[in-house]
């Protein structure tokens, strides 16, 4: 299959790549591994003239901590992120998320960790050849006005299928964008729209240059996912958790982060579900599965029938990923008090 | 047994030292010279008239080279039967499915050719589109071709015995349906064809095949040119699955612009082509009424099948009659009426996958199962109560000559703990069993036998010319182990000249499991007949009788005296001294009934030989998500004889994933008004290295009277046996029989829920 | 449209390419240095059958760019062998049949290669996650997880061999 044709551009700093970014704008894509953008320019979904290839910048692939947070750098692979020790131990979900993107050979060297976040949403009905798109109406995405995941949708309802981006968001993680312009600081939870079609909350001269995890004391966090195979397959639902002890009652949670993703267009963070459990008791079986009832009633809204598998099942399955990733921290939780 | 030096030994293949240095080249990786990028141009609508087309805007793109429509063709239609003759190679007057051929172009880069591909304007007028076999038999719209009122293709009916009668002696009846969507090859290598016509006007054309002479023919009839005037030339092939066999459209258009451009052709087609333009496995909707008696004997069963064949015929009369053959021919009825219907509907175009028409997915092991239990029966004592039997005649009058089923199933059952393991294994842990039968070629007429030649060279080594092709399943190495037991010769002394329709006398192609039993066969008799000629040079060199020699790694020695000796090369020289040729040439044609036919008489002898096959696999199935782990695999197949174990486990094993693991568990298309969702191999879901679980291959020979030193057909059996075994091993664990496949994670998760519910 | 040189050690051969800026890194080995060990049997990633080692690391050439390539050390199915003499690798995939049709091979010698220089005894279940990334139709996979298990340990003759039943003089 054949690319379309585009100008290249690998500058070798960050202001190089920013100036470009600024100059072209709409038409500029940003290149890192390119495992999702290529895909998506061979079946013309994404047609930038200019490419801008972050080759250079091995500025920006580094696993840092500090005593705040674990700091990971846009362009780091995939590969350095799930072999990382600080990352298997501040912030184990994104790990266990990593571990499950796409297989080896195909992310993991050349993916990188910015550009799982930045993937685009799909769709079974938009991610498809030009072939296979003709002969029937363009929809929304695509540039139309209807939706085939769901009828009489006025929106796009593609899904946000990154791994990544959902155990990153239950982390509670930061974005640290920048332009010529300037840098900013983003919560992933603030950073998306509602907008299928664009999903970020990001301008077209921006670049994510890094992505800040807070360390919290005494920390839990646990990511489960499902799909029908065992690599290469995006993930039809899945559940990043992250649960803070309560200092003064090692047994007691003090908070807790659930998201649940693949299920909408976004990561979603699901504050009044997560703030259940607060003060509630790692053990606390009936408050769990409450948990995930709840989980599974709220994100089950958000879904649309795209993602590969059977609709009522991947909304059936949100219940038991969050119970099982609730399950699982709380067992990782209880491990530390022992030790 | 005979003592035989090469046959039946673990030989690695000849031809994988080019594939593992990266040398073997596909068809995509032909370059000739001045070659130029073909690319197809293809209905977007799934039913339309074509009102009119243009090609003056992409003609005049700098670089094109030629576009050709169905103006351009002799309008000879395909078909693989006179009477389903409906596929034109470029469609003229209106398209049938989301796919189907409209124009093609040649141009100097494949950038150039998609953009010529662009500017074609088709005008259509959209028709309505049918999608479901059942309603396009009650549909008023107009049918899909206006010579198959109702959209019914394909009918074939056969009875036999007294099913009425049998039904009220019935000590127990049930009838059950079964449903099975459409599944896709997913060959390693995507569909790819090279063209060009020589100084001769002769076509000469490379393309994945199952059997070159099945190309040439109807290249030959659709150019209206002599069959000689088409070349196909051996290629390696990646896989074939029987998606291979017919001819595509591709094939045409291809040397269509090598005609017209007079330069070499080649279109590669996208994964997505492969997916949707070449053939599929039908969708079927199965109907079993089966009665037994006390000790569940099957006395009476009535079969109504209804199969997707999507737009046009394919090898729809066969296919359309496998689901029954696999079941008569694995089990014992008593009577048995069949009803299959092949439907049109505006969806790509059904063949043969693996066999023909899916026997597997109608569900008859399940029902079998649920009888069993009902009587209070083991499914493995269920089997073996009614299992073919070495001797006996089919139910459409086939005899069979060879029978080891029963003991496919002992073995079986005893490798995987059957009986300790069956219903005491813990809750959502599963045991299942499944048996099938698959025949060893067919009728098929003038080209139903193959014939082969060998030539021996100066230096003592021979040529084997032989029309069989190796798709991947290991032909080749199978013919030259033949050729060297035969001969005397070690392996690597046989150069074969093969599946090149210039050089080699025509064959069935790697069709319907023929290869050993049909075309194996023919080279060893050609190798027979040469080494008699050997056999009366050396004779006179040792001073005895030709009947009194043997040949063994490239000695001719006196049986009795195996200290009297001449080499091959030697004997080779002398002949050739003495005006003497060493040339040879063997056939085989199968002994079947050339009366039967699969729709005006589907009596008599079918083919010569069937396999046996039971494959038994154990699983875990997390009850909250369906997913299914499989813990063991136990296949174990009657091949006749093994020719080479080392393969035949590749067979067996290559079964399991794609009959079993992907055919029961995770693979089927997804459709939105014709439209495939699923194209690609990343949402149909191919099995990975990962989900496979170990496998243990078990080899039963019962040694064919008929078959090349017993062989029959290696892997085919397994194939449709292990589907039905993850089948039965999915329900035992979750206690229910899902008669809805594949058994995905969605319907085992909903199964359990329902019966939890019921429970309550 | 416009063209870039490159350079690329494909193989230990340096070489210097014109390149377009749309050419993958597939295209360029199969179709300028007609290396067509590569294949492809996608164009999207999913299949692996385009693996090739990008300075040792296994990627997909289907989905790299020529340009970004620039620079690095290739090493394709053709560079296994040395010369004539195979790999113990490619060995053992023709001693234990793991190669059916072939056309997955070269990617799965490919991610095979990569896994055993990274780690030389890798038990099966690591294998097995090493060689998810390839599609292989034929052999349902356990022929070529024997051969890379028996290329990670010869001296221990074939312990890890599923095919039991051996009856057999191959090893
Ligand atoms: C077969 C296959 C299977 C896959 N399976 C999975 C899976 O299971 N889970 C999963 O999450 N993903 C999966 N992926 C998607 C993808 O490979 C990964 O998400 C990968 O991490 C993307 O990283 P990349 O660097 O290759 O992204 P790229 O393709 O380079 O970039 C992705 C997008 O982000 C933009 N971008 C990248 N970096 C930056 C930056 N620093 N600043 C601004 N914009 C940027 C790009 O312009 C582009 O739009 C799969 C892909 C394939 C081909
Ligand atoms: S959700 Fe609807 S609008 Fe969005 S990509 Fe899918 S079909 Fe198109």
């Amino acid at each position: 299959m054949r690319l379309p044709q585009f100008t290249y551009h690998s500058p070798d700093t960050l202001e190089g790549v920013l100036a470009l970014l600024d100059e072209h704008r709409d038409n500029a894509g940003v290149l890192a591994g390119g495992t999702d953008l290529l895909v998506r320019m061979k079946h013309r979904l994404a047609v930038p003239k200019v490419l801008v290839s972050l080759k250079h910048l091995d500025t920006l692939s580094y696993i840092k901590e500090t005593s705040e947070m674990v700091s990971i750098g846009a362009k780091t692979p995939i590969i350095d992120v799930i072999r990382s020790n600080r990352v298997q131990q501040q912030a184990p979900a994104l790990g266990q998320a990593c571990e499950r993107i796409g297989a080896v050979s195909i992310q993991h060297f050349r993916g990188t960790i910015g550009g799982n976040i930045l993937q685009d949403n799909r769709c079974i009905h938009y991610n498809q050849s030009q072939f296979h798109r003709t002969g029937r109406q363009p929809c929304h995405k695509d540039g139309g006005k209807i939706c085939y995941a769901r009828e009489e949708a006025d929106r796009c309802n593609s899904t946000c299928q990154s791994d990544g981006a959902a155990a990153l968001m239950a982390l509670g993680a930061q974005l640290n964008l920048c332009s010529s312009k300037g840098e900013r600081q983003v919560s992933l939870d603030a950073f998306y729209t509602t907008d299928g079609i664009h999903p970020f909350d990001m301008q077209p001269d921006e670049l994510l240059t890094r992505i800040d995890i807070p360390i919290v004391p005494g920390a839990v966090s646990v990511y489960q996912r499902l799909s029908f195979r065992s690599a290469i397959d995006y993930p039809i639902v899945c559940a990043g958790v992250r649960l803070v002890p309560d200092p003064d009652d090692a047994g007691c949670i003090k908070s807790a982060r659930i998201v649940v993703g693949a299920m909408g267009r976004s990561p979603l963070f699901l504050a009044k579900v997560s703030q259940s459990l607060a003060g509630k008791r790692f053990d606390d079986i009936a408050a769990v599965a409450q948990a995930g009832k709840d989980a599974m009633n709220t994100a089950a809204a958000f879904a649309a029938h795209n993602a590969g598998a059977a609709l009522p099942y991947r909304q059936a399955m949100v219940e038991t990923m969050v119970i099982r990733a609730l399950e699982l921290a709380a067992a990782q939780a209880s491990m530390k008090i022992a030790r | 047994m005979t003592d035989y030096s090469i046959i039946g030994k673990r030989m690695p293949r000849v031809d994988s030292r080019a594939k593992v240095m990266g040398k073997a080249r596909y068809t995509a990786d032909l370059k000739l010279p001045g070659m130029l990028v073909g690319k197809i141009l293809r209905s977007p609508h799934a039913h339309a008239k074509i009102v009119n087309i243009d090609t003056s805007k992409a003609l005049a793109l700098p670089g094109v080279k030629a576009v050709v429509t169905g103006a351009d063709t002799e309008g000879v239609k395909w078909g693989v039967f006179a009477y389903t003759r409906d596929q034109q190679f470029i469609q003229t007057e209106k398209v049938r499915y989301i796919g189907d051929e409209v124009a093609g172009v040649a141009a100097v880069d494949e950038e150039t050719a998609l953009a010529a591909l662009d500017l074609i304007h088709v005008e259509y007028e959209v028709l309505p589109a049918v999608f479901d076999p059942m309603t396009a038999m009650t549909t008023d719209a107009e049918p899909i071709h206006e010579e198959f009122p109702n959209n019914i293709n394909i009918h074939v009916n056969i009875d036999t015995g007294s099913v009425d009668e049998n039904f009220k002696k019935a000590y127990y009846i049930r009838e059950d349906t079964f449903t099975a969507p459409e599944e896709s090859y997913f060959h390693g290598e995507p569909y790819a064809v090279a063209a060009r016509f020589d100084a001769d006007d002769c076509l000469e054309i490379w393309m994945p095949n199952g059997g070159p002479h099945m190309k040439s023919k109807p290249l030959s009839n659709a150019f209206k040119i002599p069959l000689h005037k088409v070349k196909v030339r051996k290629i390696t092939i990646g896989g074939a699955f029987g998606g291979r066999s017919e001819i595509c459209p591709a094939d045409y258009i291809c040397a269509l612009l090598a005609k017209k451009t007079g330069c070499p052709v080649k279109i590669v087609f996208t994964r997505e082509e492969n997916t949707i333009a070449t053939r599929q496995g039908h969708a079927m909707i199965t109907t079993h009424k089966t009665g037994v008696d006390k000790e569940g004997r099957v006395l009476a069963r009535e079969t109504t099948c209804y199969m997707d064949g999507g737009a046009y015929s394919s090898t729809g009369p066969i296919a359309t009659s496998v689901p029954f053959l696999s079941m008569e021919q694995a089990y014992r009825m008593e009577s048995v009426r069949y009803n299959g219907y092949r439907i049109y509907t505006n969806k790509p175009i059904r063949g043969m996958i693996r066999v023909h028409g899916r026997g597997f997915a109608c569900g008859l092991d399940t029902q079998l199962d649920m009888i069993a239990e009902h009587l209070g029966i083991d499914p493995v004592e269920m089997r073996l109560r009614n299992s073919r039997q070495p001797g006996e005649f089919t139910s459409t009058g086939s005899q069979v000559w060879s029978c080891a089923m029963d003991e496919t199933i002992k073995k079986a059952a005893a490798a995987a703990n059957w009986h300790e393991k069956f219903g005491k294994l813990p809750p959502f842990h599963g045991i299942g069993i499944g048996t099938n039968s698959v025949q060893t070629g067919f009728p098929m007429g003038i080209r139903g036998g193959s014939q082969s030649f060998i030539k021996f060279n100066e230096d003592g080594e021979a040529t084997v010319m032989s029309g069989v092709v190796d798709n991947g399943q290991g032909n080749e190495n199978m013919l030259v182990q033949i050729a060297a037991e035969e001969l005397g010769l070690l392996p690597e002394d046989i150069h074969l000249v093969s599946a090149d329709t210039e050089t080699t006398s025509s064959d069935p192609g790697s069709y319907s499991q023929v290869s050993t039993f049909v075309g194996g066969q023919a080279v060893k008799n050609a190798a027979a007949n040469c080494r008699k000629k050997l056999f009366d040079v050396a004779a006179k060199i040792l001073k005895t009788d030709p009947d009194k020699l043997t040949a063994k790694n490239r000695m001719i020695f006196v049986t009795d005296h195996p200290e009297k000796s001449v080499s091959i090369k030697k004997t080779v020289r002398v002949a050739l001294l003495n005006f003497t040729s060493v040339n040879a040439e063997g056939g085989y044609w199968p002994r079947v009934d050339m009366k039967r036919e699969w729709v005006s008489n589907p009596y008599g002898q079918m083919c010569e030989a069937f396999s046996f096959g039971t494959t038994i696999i154990e699983v875990k199935v997390d009850p909250d998500t369906g997913q299914v782990t499989v813990l063991n695999a136990v296949a174990c197949q009657d091949v006749g004889k093994a020719l080479n174990p080392l393969v035949l486990e590749g067979q067996f094993e290559g079964s399991v994933a794609m009959g079993g693991q992907g055919g029961m568990l995770t693979e089927y298309h997804d459709w939105r008004e014709g439209r495939c969702l699923n194209p690609t191999m990343l949402e149909y879901k191919v099995p990975l290295a990962c989900d496979m679980p170990e496998i243990t291959g078990i080899i039963v020979e019962s040694v064919d009277p008929r078959g090349p030193y017993g062989a029959k057909e290696a892997g085919m059996s397994i194939a449709m046996s292990a589907a039905q075994a993850y089948a039965g091993a999915v329900s035992n664990a979750i206690g229910v029989y899902m008669d809805s496949f594949p058994l995905t994670p969605d319907k085992i998760v909903a199964a359990i829920r329902e019966k939890r519910q019921a429970v309550k | 449209m416009q063209t870039i040189d490159i350079t690329l050690t494909v193989n230990d051969q340096q070489q210097t390419l014109p390149v377009k800026s749309n050419d993958t890194l597939l295209e360029v080995i199969r179709d300028y240095l007609d290396l067509t060990g590569s294949k492809e049997g996608c164009g999207e990633g999913v299949c692996g059958s385009c693996t090739v080692l990008l300075d040792g690391h296994p990627v997909r050439a289907c989905l790299t760019l020529a340009l970004e390539a620039d620079g690095c050390a290739v090493t394709t199915v053709e560079g296994l062998a040395d010369e004539d003499t195979l790999s113990p690798l490619q060995q053992s995939f023709i001693d234990h049949g793991a190669v059916q049709c072939g056309f997955c091979t070269p990617g799965m010698l490919i991610s095979a290669k990569a896994l055993l220089d990274e780690n030389p005894s890798p038990d099966r279940q690591k294998l097995r996650q090493a060689l998810s990334g390839n599609i292989c139709r034929c052999t349902g996979y356990a022929k070529i997880v024997d051969a890379v298990a028996h290329a990670a340990r010869p001296e221990s003759g074939c312990p890890d061999c599923h095919t039991k039943d051996s009856g057999g003089d191959h090893d």
